[in-house]
Order: C-alpha cells, then sequence, then structure tokens
C-alpha cells in the first residue's frame, strides 16, 4: 500500500486518527491518543517511502497497545486508579521492536484493571463498548485492543492473555486474536497479572496481519528469563488431522457456538482434512486450577504496589498505614478478590490443598495435551462460550463471568499457541468465532492453518457501528 | 539441674559480583543514594528478573566449600512480606531447593578441632536500606528515607544445625565461615561493612534432656564482639528463667550495644506465613556437573588445607588457626621463611609478635620490597643459636625494616655478635666473683635475685658481646658447682 504510493503513512494515520474521533466518543476504546508524536512519526515514516528507505512492512502502520504495556514516556495505567499518574520510565521489548520495525502507536487502549476480567467492566476509567452493539461487551480484558481493531481507530493492536484476553474480545468484536507459544514473546514490560499464563500478541483484522505481526514481537529476550528461542515446527498444511475437543462441544457451550465449529469441520471435511472427535477430561477442571493459579500469582505481582516508589500514595501517619491505605483506594473490587483468592491459597494450611494440587492438575493437563498431539496436528473449538453479552449481564454473577473463558483458558495452561478467527455472526447480529490452539512452537502453522479456514470461512461482516456513522 | 545452651546460626553473606542478582546493575559503594538502580531493581511494573551466572558460580562454590550436596535442580521461591524498602514486597529467596544442603564447615577451638553441620546454603537477593528520621524504628519515624542501591546485590545465607554450645563456638564459626569466603574470592568478607551479618537462633534446656527449649533469635549482628556478647547475655537471661520456673517466649531480639542487654523486637506467634511458592518468571537453575566440575576448579587453598600444611610444619592447631585467619601475606611469608629456619614456633613468634608489632609501630601495612623470607630466616637464625640476643634481633629488624640491611653482616659491623665460648666467659666470671666478694657471701641459693646483679657485672665487663645463657650458667656452676 505505502511502497506502490497508493497512500502516505501520514494519510493513513490522519484517517485512523478521523476515525477514532468519532468512534471513541461511543466506543472509548482508547485511553490515550498519541496524536501529535504519532503524525511527527508518520511525516517521517513518509520521507523514508519517498527515499525508499521503509523499514519494511510495518513501517508506517498505526497500532494500538494495551494500557498494560510500558511505552517510554507515556502513562502506563492498567487502567487502574492505583497507577492513574503512572509514567513509564523504559520500553517493554515488544515496543522496542515495534519501534525499530517503524510502527506508530495510536494510544493505549482500555482494558479490565490489570488485565482481569473479560468485559472490561473492571477499568476504573468506564469500560468500552463492543463496536458491533455498544449495548454489548466488547469482552476482555483487551476489550479496547480487540474494539479499536474492529472499529477501525488502529490498524492492528496487542493486547495480553492470560486466560483468553486476547482471544475472547477478538471473538466478541468478530477480530483476530492470537495467544503464541508462552515464553516466544518477551513479557519484559509487560505488567504482570500470571506470570506463567501472560503473554502479549497480536489482534488484527486479517490472518496475515497477524502473522506479519508476530513475527516482529517474536524471539529471544535476555531481559526475560522465561523467553525462548523458539524453534518452529513447521507443518505441511495440505491435508491435516484435526481433534474436536468433545468436553467443548456439550452442555456449557451454546448451541450457536457450536455450529460455527461444525460449520468450519465440513469445509475441512471437504478440503479433505482428517477431523476427528477427541477427548481431555482435565480441561473441565482447567478453569478451576486457572482461577487458584492466577490469583495466586498476581497475590504477589501486584505487592509492588504500595505507594512508595510511583503511582498514588495516600496520606497516613505510618508507612504500613500508608501502604494499605494506598491499596484500599487504588485497587477496584476484581483486582481485591483475586489478591484475597491467592493469597489464601497460598496461605500455610491450604498450600497442598490447593495451589499446590493446582501444578499438579496443570501438569497433567500439559501432559494430555501432548498425548493429544500425538494423534492430532490441531485441535478446533469455539473460542466463547457465547456471543458478547450484554453490559451487566454478568457482574452479578462472577462464576459465569469466568465461564466465559471456559474454552481458551487451557493454552495458557499448556503455553499453547492459540489463535481465534471470525467465522459467522449470532441470531442478534454479533461476531463468533473458532479457536485453532497448536502444539508449543507450531505458532506459524497454527496461523497458516488459521488463514486458510479464513479463507474458507468468507467472514465479510464488519461492525455496525462504522456503517451506521459512514452512512451519515 | 544443669543447663545447656544450644545455638544456630543464620549468616547472610553478600557476594564480591559485578552485577546485582537479577539485573545488571552495578554493585557499588556509594553514600549517594539510589545512583545504580533499574526498572528490576527498583520492582517498577513490568520490569522481569535475569539470575546472574556469577553468583550461581559463587553459591555453588561456598556449597562445595562447606562440603554440601549440590542440589541439580535449584528453584527460586518468592517470599512474601511488605516493606518499604523491599521493593516488590516480596523477596526471590530459595524455600526447598536450596543450593547446598547437609554440609559441615572444621573450625578450631583452642587446641581442638570441632565440625560445625550445616543446614543449608540457599541464595537471595538483598533489599534496600531505610533511614528512619527522626527516631531509629519505622513505627516511630516521622520520615523514612529510602536508597535502593544495595536492593538486588546478592546474598547467601548459610544456616547451621542447631550444634553450637558457646559464644565462643560461635565466634569460632563466624571466623571461619568468613575466611572461607575470602579464600574463596566470593564476598570481601568485611564484617564492618556487613558484608557478613548474622542472627543466632538460641534456647537453653536441661542438660539431660534431648529436647531444645523455646528458641529466641538475636537478629543482624555484624561484630564478632556483640556476638560473643549477646549469646551470653541471652543464654543467661534464659536460664535465670528457666531457673524460676517461668517459660522462655519465642520471640526475637536485638543486641543493644549501648545497655549491653538484648531486647525483644516483635514476638513470634508461630512462625510467620511468608507464602513461599516459586516464582514464575525465574524457571528451574539446572546445576549439572559440568557447572560443578567448573566452579570446583576455582576453588584452591581452603582454610582447612592451609591449617593442615601449617600444622605439618610443626605449630599448634591454634597457632595454624591464627595464621590461617590472617592476612594472606603473613601466612605466605611464613611458609616460605620457616623452609629456612630451625624451629616453627619461635619463626611464628617473631614473625607474629616482633615483625607485626613492628609494623604497626611504624605504621606500615606492607613489608619493604627488601624485606624477604631470607633475610628474615636469617634473622630468627642468628638470634636462635645464641649469636645476638633477642634484643639485638629486635634492633636488627627495626633496622631491616627502615633500610636494606644484611641482618648478619650488620650485626658483625655493629659488633652485635655474641660470645658463647666458655673459656673466654669462665675468665670473666672468675674475675667478677673475685671483685664482688661480698655479695657471693650473700648468696643463698641458684634462685637468687643476686645472681642476676652478677650476671649483668660479667655482661658489663666484656668489650665483646657474650651470651647471658652461657654467663648464668657458668656462674652457677662456679658457685654452686
Amino acid at each position: 500500500m505505502f511502497q506502490n504510493k497508493e497512500m502516505k503513512p501520514s494519510e493513513l494515520f490522519e484517517q485512523v486518527y478521523e476515525t477514532a474521533s468519532y468512534t471513541e466518543s461511543v466506543l472509548h476504546a482508547h485511553l490515550e491518543l498519541f496524536y501529535d508524536e504519532g503524525l511527527k512519526l508518520s511525516k517521517e515514516s513518509d520521507r523514508r517511502y519517498i527515499k525508499s528507505e521503509s523499514l519494511g512492512l510495518l513501517d508506517g502502520i498505526p497500532i494500538a497497545i494495551k494500557d498494560n504495556i510500558n511505552i517510554y514516556g507515556y502513562k502506563t495505567t492498567c487502567s487502574s486508579k492505583m497507577l492513574s499518574n503512572y509514567v513509564s520510565p523504559y520500553d517493554a521489548t515488544v515496543i522496542s521492536s515495534l519501534k525499530k520495525a517503524g510502527i506508530i502507536f495510536t494510544g493505549k487502549t482500555n482494558l479490565d484493571e490489570f488485565a482481569m476480567g473479560s468485559s472490561t467492566e473492571n477499568s476504573a476509567y468506564g469500560p468500552t463498548k463492543n463496536p458491533w452493539n455498544p449495548d454489548y461487551v466488547p469482552g476482555g480484558s483487551s476489550g479496547g485492543s480487540a474494539a479499536v481493531v474492529s472499529a477501525g481507530s488502529a490498524v492492528a493492536s496487542l493486547g495480553s492473555d492470560t486466560g483468553g484476553s486476547i482471544r475472547q474480545p477478538a471473538s466478541f468484536c468478530g477480530v483476530v486474536g492470537f495467544k503464541p507459544t508462552y515464553g516466544t514473546v518477551s513479557r519484559y514490560g509487560l505488567i504482570a497479572f500470571a506470570s506463567s499464563l501472560d503473554q502479549i500478541g497480536p489482534i488484527t483484522n486479517t490472518v496475515d496481519d497477524t502473522r506479519i505481526i508476530f513475527n516482529e514481537i517474536q524471539g529471544y529476550d535476555s531481559k526475560d528469563a522465561t523467553s525462548i528461542t523458539p524453534e518452529y515446527l513447521k507443518l505441511d498444511n495440505k491435508k491435516v488431522k484435526v481433534g474436536i475437543l468433545k468436553e467443548f462441544m456439550q452442555e456449557g457451550v451454546s448451541e450457536e457456538s457450536q455450529n460455527e465449529v461444525n460449520k468450519v469441520v465440513s469445509l475441512l471435511q471437504e478440503k479433505g482434512h482428517e477431523v476427528t472427535e477427541i477427548s481431555l477430561p482435565l480441561t473441565e477442571m482447567a478453569l478451576s486450577v486457572y482461577y487458584l493459579i492466577a490469583p495466586a500469582e498476581c497475590s504477589a505481582n501486584l505487592s509492588r504496589f504500595d505507594g512508595v516508589r510511583f503511582g498514588i500514595r495516600e496520606a497516613a501517619s505510618t508507612s504500613y498505614e500508608m501502604m494499605n491505605k494506598t491499596r484500599s483506594v487504588g485497587f477496584g473490587e476484581e483486582v481485591k478478590k483475586r489478591i484475597l483468592l491467592g493469597t489464601y491459597a497460598l496461605s500455610a494450611g491450604y498450600f497442598d490443598e490447593y495451589y499446590g494440587r493446582a501444578l499438579k492438575v496443570r501438569s497433567k493437563i500439559i501432559s494430555d495435551f501432548k498425548d493429544a498431539f500425538e494423534k492430532v496436528d490441531f485441535i478446533l473449538s469455539p473460542t466463547t462460550p457465547t456471543p458478547a453479552f450484554a453490559f451487566g449481564e454478568k457482574t452479578k454473577n462472577p462464576l459465569e463471568m469466568y465461564l466465559s473463558d471456559l474454552c481458551t483458558i487451557p493454552a495458557n495452561l499448556a503455553g499453547l499457541p492459540a489463535i481465534s478467527i471470525p467465522t459467522g455472526l449470532s441470531k442478534n447480529a454479533l461476531p463468533l468465532s473458532v479457536q485453532i490452539m497448536g502444539k508449543p512452537c507450531s505458532d506459524y502453522s497454527v496461523i497458516d492453518f488459521a488463514e486458510s479456514i479464513e479463507e474458507m470461512v468468507e467472514f465479510n461482516y464488519s461492525a455496525n457501528l462504522l456503517e451506521e456513522n459512514n452512512e451519515s | 539441674m544443669n543447663l545447656k545452651a544450644t545455638i544456630g546460626m543464620e549468616t547472610h553473606v553478600e557476594l564480591d559480583t559485578e552485577s546485582k542478582m537479577f539485573c545488571s546493575c552495578e554493585v557499588i559503594e556509594s553514600e549517594e543514594p539510589n545512583i545504580s538502580v533499574c526498572p528490576t531493581c527498583l520492582g517498577l511494573p513490568g520490569a522481569l528478573p535475569v539470575p546472574n551466572k556469577t553468583a550461581i558460580e559463587y553459591i555453588v562454590m561456598l556449597s562445595l566449600g562447606t562440603n554440601c550436596n549440590i542440589t541439580n535442580e535449584g528453584m527460586f521461591h518468592r517470599k512474601n512480606y511488605f516493606y518499604p524498602d523491599l521493593p516488590k514486597n516480596y523477596q526471590i529467596s530459595q524455600f526447598d531447593f536450596p543450593v547446598g544442603i547437609n554440609g559441615s564447615l572444621e573450625i578450631v577451638l583452642d587446641e581442638e578441632l570441632h565440625s560445625v553441620e550445616i543446614e543449608r546454603v540457599h541464595m537471595e537477593e538483598d533489599t534496600g536500606k531505610s533511614v528512619h528520621e527522626g527516631s531509629g524504628r519505622i513505627d516511630s519515624a516521622i520520615s523514612t528515607l529510602l536508597d535502593f542501591n544495595r536492593s538486588g546485590i546478592p546474598l547467601v545465607e548459610v544456616v547451621t544445625k542447631p550444634v553450637i554450645s558457646t559464644s565462643k563456638m560461635a565466634v569460632a564459626y563466624i571466623e571461619e565461615l568468613r575466611q572461607l569466603v575470602i579464600e574463596l574470592g566470593i564476598s570481601k568478607g568485611k564484617l564492618e561493612k556487613g558484608n557478613l551479618r548474622f542472627d543466632a537462633n538460641i534456647s537453653v534446656a536441661d542438660e539431660n534432656s534431648n529436647e531444645l527449649g523455646t528458641k529466641v533469635e538475636i537478629k543482624n549482628m555484624n561484630s564478632l564482639k556483640s556476638l560473643e556478647k549477646a549469646i551470653d547475655y541471652e543464654i543467661m537471661r534464659q536460664s535465670k528463667q528457666v531457673e524460676k520456673g517461668e517459660s522462655v517466649i519465642q520471640e526475637t531480639r536485638h543486641w543493644d550495644e549501648n545497655k549491653q542487654v538484648t531486647i525483644s523486637m516483635r514476638t513470634k506467634e508461630g512462625s510467620a506465613d511468608y507464602r513461599y511458592f516459586s516464582d514464575p518468571d525465574l524457571p528451574n537453575m539446572i546445576i549439572d556437573q559440568e557447572f560443578i566440575k567448573n566452579s570446583k576448579k576455582k576453588i584452591q587453598n581452603l582454610p582447612t588445607d592451609k591449617r593442615k600444611t601449617l600444622k605439618e610444619s610443626g605449630l599448634s592447631l591454634s597457632d595454624s588457626n591464627y595464621l590461617d585467619k590472617g592476612e594472606k601475606w603473613l601466612y605466605d611469608l611464613y611458609l616460605s621463611t620457616v623452609e629456612n629456619t630451625k624451629d616453627s614456633k619461635s619463626t611464628f613468634n617473631f614473625l607474629t609478635g616482633e615483625l607485626q608489632g613492628q609494623m604497626r609501630k611504624a605504621e606500615i601495612d606492607k613489608l619493604p620490597e627488601w624485606v624477604d623470607s631470607e633475610k628474615l630466616a636469617n634473622l630468627i637464625n642468628l638470634f636462635e643459636t645464641n649469636e645476638v640476643s633477642f634484643t639485638s634481633a629486635k634492633d636488627i629488624l627495626a633496622k631491616l625494616l627502615g633500610e636494606d640491611i644484611d641482618p648478619k653482616s650488620y650485626a658483625s659491623e655493629k659488633n652485635l655478635i655474641q660470645s658463647s665460648d666458655d673459656e673466654e666467659i669462665r675468665a670473666l666470671v672468675t674475675s667478677v666473683v673475685k671483685d664482688n666478694q661480698d655479695i657471693v657471701e650473700r648468696l643463698e641459693d641458684p634462685d637468687d635475685k643476686l645472681v642476676g646483679f652478677l650476671v649483668g657485672q660479667v655482661m658489663k665487663s666484656s668489650e665483646i658481646k657474650v651470651n647471658p645463657g652461657t654467663v648464668k650458667e657458668v656462674l652457677l656452676k662456679e658457685l654452686f658447682g
């Protein structure tokens, strides 16, 4: 597009910014827009293209960043009151990589506070709306990042995925969301929720865009001890074996969601791929395991927010009282709930019963997946049990809210690459998706396979909000 | 009822690495606060720890030096507690998979060797430093200043089993451990700088009982004198309570240097719940045989080996231990000097007494380049063979420290060579006895003080230096037969 001079980066940036100027008032997907710097950088990019010195495919592309990833000199709030005044003094490794590639940041996007939630209703700065229907949630926690891509106020975005926080909102907003293999993308500079589960990944309009961005952000980083030097598996995708996970095609998952999987299965079979049903009984325990491991890790990860060195500080007469008050005022309800849950699970006398047992089941889930991938190349399932739900529908019942991550959590527990791609619409005209999981380090194969499904299903719808506004 | 004390030591050793444990910040000694800090050691949001390989090598060396078994798959845990100078409000430490377990350290107490059993050797990161203004304590301070230069410096904690029975033994243990880390080159080992900080767990019980009494922990000491006094005080305090039939409260105390007493800091209600769990930011560290082999290669001449060499030279255990714990140059000097002298004890005495004493007086901490073991051996041999008196030897040494002389030539030149020729001396004695008949008559037995007077007269009457020992011998023979 830029290479053959159809458009200049600064023109694209202006166009994206103009879209943002009318979508943001409805959606509240960006927490902050970097207009001035973005325009300046996109003009620099213009000049590089004129001089044929472009930095690559991503040079001049406007991308939004979830507000739990640090960009030097900008606020990183994690949608929390705690960090309302926190300006990062350093770049996350993914940000450095994208800067080198010439990417322009549109701004920071909204999320559930500290990435804890499935609807962005837990943001201290107010929820983000779903571009397909503002009465519905965009999903979460990367709700802002999914909404901006869906609404066109950014070409793509980065999110983070701990239990489905990229794939679930991507599904709710009808865009592509990819959680890479654990360790392939550096977590340095991502504000941790649950360190053993968190992974940064792209949210895009097309699978090809996902490939391009993943390619730029992946790779070993010496600043992250859990980072790996990936040796990617390259599968021949002409004839693959696909497993349908029985446990996600039964009660608890809506018929609509199951139908999307069945639709894709028929398309795959037409192309001669082999589809079999598989069963991983322990995935039914994944949700419980997740809600012990993630809160346990977060209870320690969030200890550093104490008002001592950064963030807000509540006045008090002793340092302990100050820390106490700051945390009481700075954290929202869901965050406090998870810290308490995790603290309890790690307490002496309860450790073995809760956290210890969760770790054991987790390692069993990992080995079950390993066995399953001896028989199949990919595992296909719905991304979410239902399409997007309405605001307030699940805030009263946290367990129901947690269930919206039912199908996405296992990939985090096992560290697997998993992608969500839109395949159809629900009867309420809300997007529905399928998820493809692959074995560790088969990221590019998962992407290639998803791309072939993308071609088969021809999902050509776009968000209503955008259409209505375009008509006016 | 006879009481016995049982002591276990926990010692933090600050490692002498170039960079911190989990980030690349330089380890510095600085009065200026917060100049060697980064997102990781400040615990900023999103920053991650990456282990320092040299620090792991050092802890493996210390584990080997304390005869521990090495855990091949070590693990870092998070120890959760809130404190303003702990940036993440958890400390990265080790819990159930420490690097070293079940070791021992050989120590010297008077003329005896003891073995102190080591329970574990594990690694952790240091905290920042709090300066409480308006009061020494956080709960009553007006404000607290924080310095994170120290935050993240690698520490090794060495924990003994409860096998120490006296304050002297505890001191000997710390001295040995300190020497070990210096010899290994893994820590500066400076107590006054807090490179070693120790906690003592002390309990008192009936000596016939197999069970230990209630344990009291004295925290955060860095001087041997305080350690000895604090333990003695605490044993006395607890013994009094036990004798009165009162129960000792399990608590943490600290040693008050001004009041010379231990003071209660906080009562432990059961044990604090640190909610240890393995740090998900740090994958298990694999310490394989190759790594252990390479660490082993860097270990040479441990204090026990040095002590053995010294003992083989003929020194007693306590003298060997003295040199072992002293400065390296003195140890080297002793070994090269004793090769050319006849008596190891007098060589030891001359070097550690005279030489060190004179150097201290002259305020020099390094031997002048011309003073080598050969010259010192020559000098020691001069008085050992009675060619010069000990007094002359001291004078020659003083001269030698100031300028390049040959001890023997200097002694001849200055007429310091003393005669041990019996004939010559007998003639002098005969003449002195004759001149002092009044005194000779008053002599009652060989131990009489007046014998010394007569020896002095003989020495004075001589033109040349004579050996006073020989003079006395000849004189007594003449007088008492």
